[in-house]
């Protein structure tokens, strides 16, 4: 009776992870139709594009979608601004940004500021000077930290 | 306590008996053996009645043990299932017996700490969530450019 009862317990558990494995594979799956009128206000800006975004491109996107609502007017306003270059970079562009963005919170409030005026100077400069620095960079990242 | 030697079988060894006697232990183990030969040779010499009321009574205690003894197991058992029960005091044990409502007791703390747990890790990993990458200082570009790199660095 011991056995059978404690069977019961983790048969129940094990239905339960799995009922809540296929419900996120179901998820990303999802056409631009079926997402949730919340998740549509959040990423319209993939609106013409979502239905060929890659399974793990989705999943990354309504992750986004999901915290969106715990994110102040402004950041949110931000987010949406973004979003559509987002999607448009490579999985490589993103493990690096993502990368860069963790140094770049541990940095301390003045060479934030710093940072963020020599952005926008780096910004007028010429699209050819742009372009012939980038090239001139060596890779940063491997292809194994890609999403 | 004061017994004659002519109650006895084993005349040899027990004569008379009293209280310091008792306190020997060989000699204790002696009377409790001449006492149960006594018991032995008058029991070959029973009446088919008294025979018959003493193994009666020797069913009635045999069946009595085992009934408590089933207890006692029964008993361990449901303390087991129902020991989550026993915090709620005199309320929680009259339901120590319905193990569905253990079951399911022990069933909703697990659910609850497997979404408690969800959502501690949801909050943990919300600042590095691609959401705050994406409403940073900074726009997402100006982490991925390489050439902005470069540029910070010659200059």
């Amino acid at each position: 009776m011991d056995r059978i009862q404690l069977g019961l317990r983790w048969a129940l558990l094990s239905f339960l992870l799995l009922v809540a494995a296929v419900a996120n594979a179901d998820e990303i799956n999802q056409t631009w139709e079926q997402l949730t009128e919340s998740q549509r206000q959040v990423l319209n800006p993939l609106a013409s594009e979502w239905d060929t975004l890659r399974p793990w491109q989705r999943e990354k996107m309504l992750d986004i979608a999901r915290d969106y609502p715990k994110m102040s007017p402004e950041k949110q306003g931000l987010v949406k601004k973004r979003l559509s270059n987002w999607s448009r970079m490579t999985p490589y562009e993103r493990e690096n940004a993502r990368k860069r963005h963790q140094q770049f919170k541990a940095l301390p409030d003045d060479k934030k500021r710093e940072l963020r005026k020599k952005w926008n100077e780096y910004q007028q400069l010429p699209e050819s000077e742009r372009a012939k620095l980038r090239a001139e960079s060596p890779e940063t990242y491997g292809d194994s930290n890609l999403d | 306590m004061n017994m004659h030697k002519d109650n006895m079988t084993d005349k040899e060894n027990i004569t008379f008996i009293d209280d310091s006697v008792i306190s020997d232990p060989v000699m204790e183990a002696q009377i409790a053996r001449g006492i149960s030969d006594l018991l032995n040779n008058r029991a070959q010499h029973l009446e088919a009645e008294h025979a018959q009321r003493l193994s009666a009574a020797r069913n009635a205690a045999v069946h009595y043990l085992t009934e408590q003894q089933a207890q006692y197991n029964t008993g361990n058992q449901t303390a087991r299932h129902g020991h989550v029960l026993r915090w709620f005091g005199h309320v929680g044990q009259n339901f120590e017996q319905h193990r569905v409502a253990s079951t399911a007791l022990v069933l909703v703390v697990m659910l609850l700490t497997f979404f408690a747990v969800q959502q501690f890790g949801s909050n943990h990993n919300l600042e590095n969530s691609d959401a705050f990458l994406l409403a940073s200082d900074l726009p997402p570009e100006a982490y991925a450019d390489k050439g902005f790199d470069a540029w910070i660095e010659s200059n």
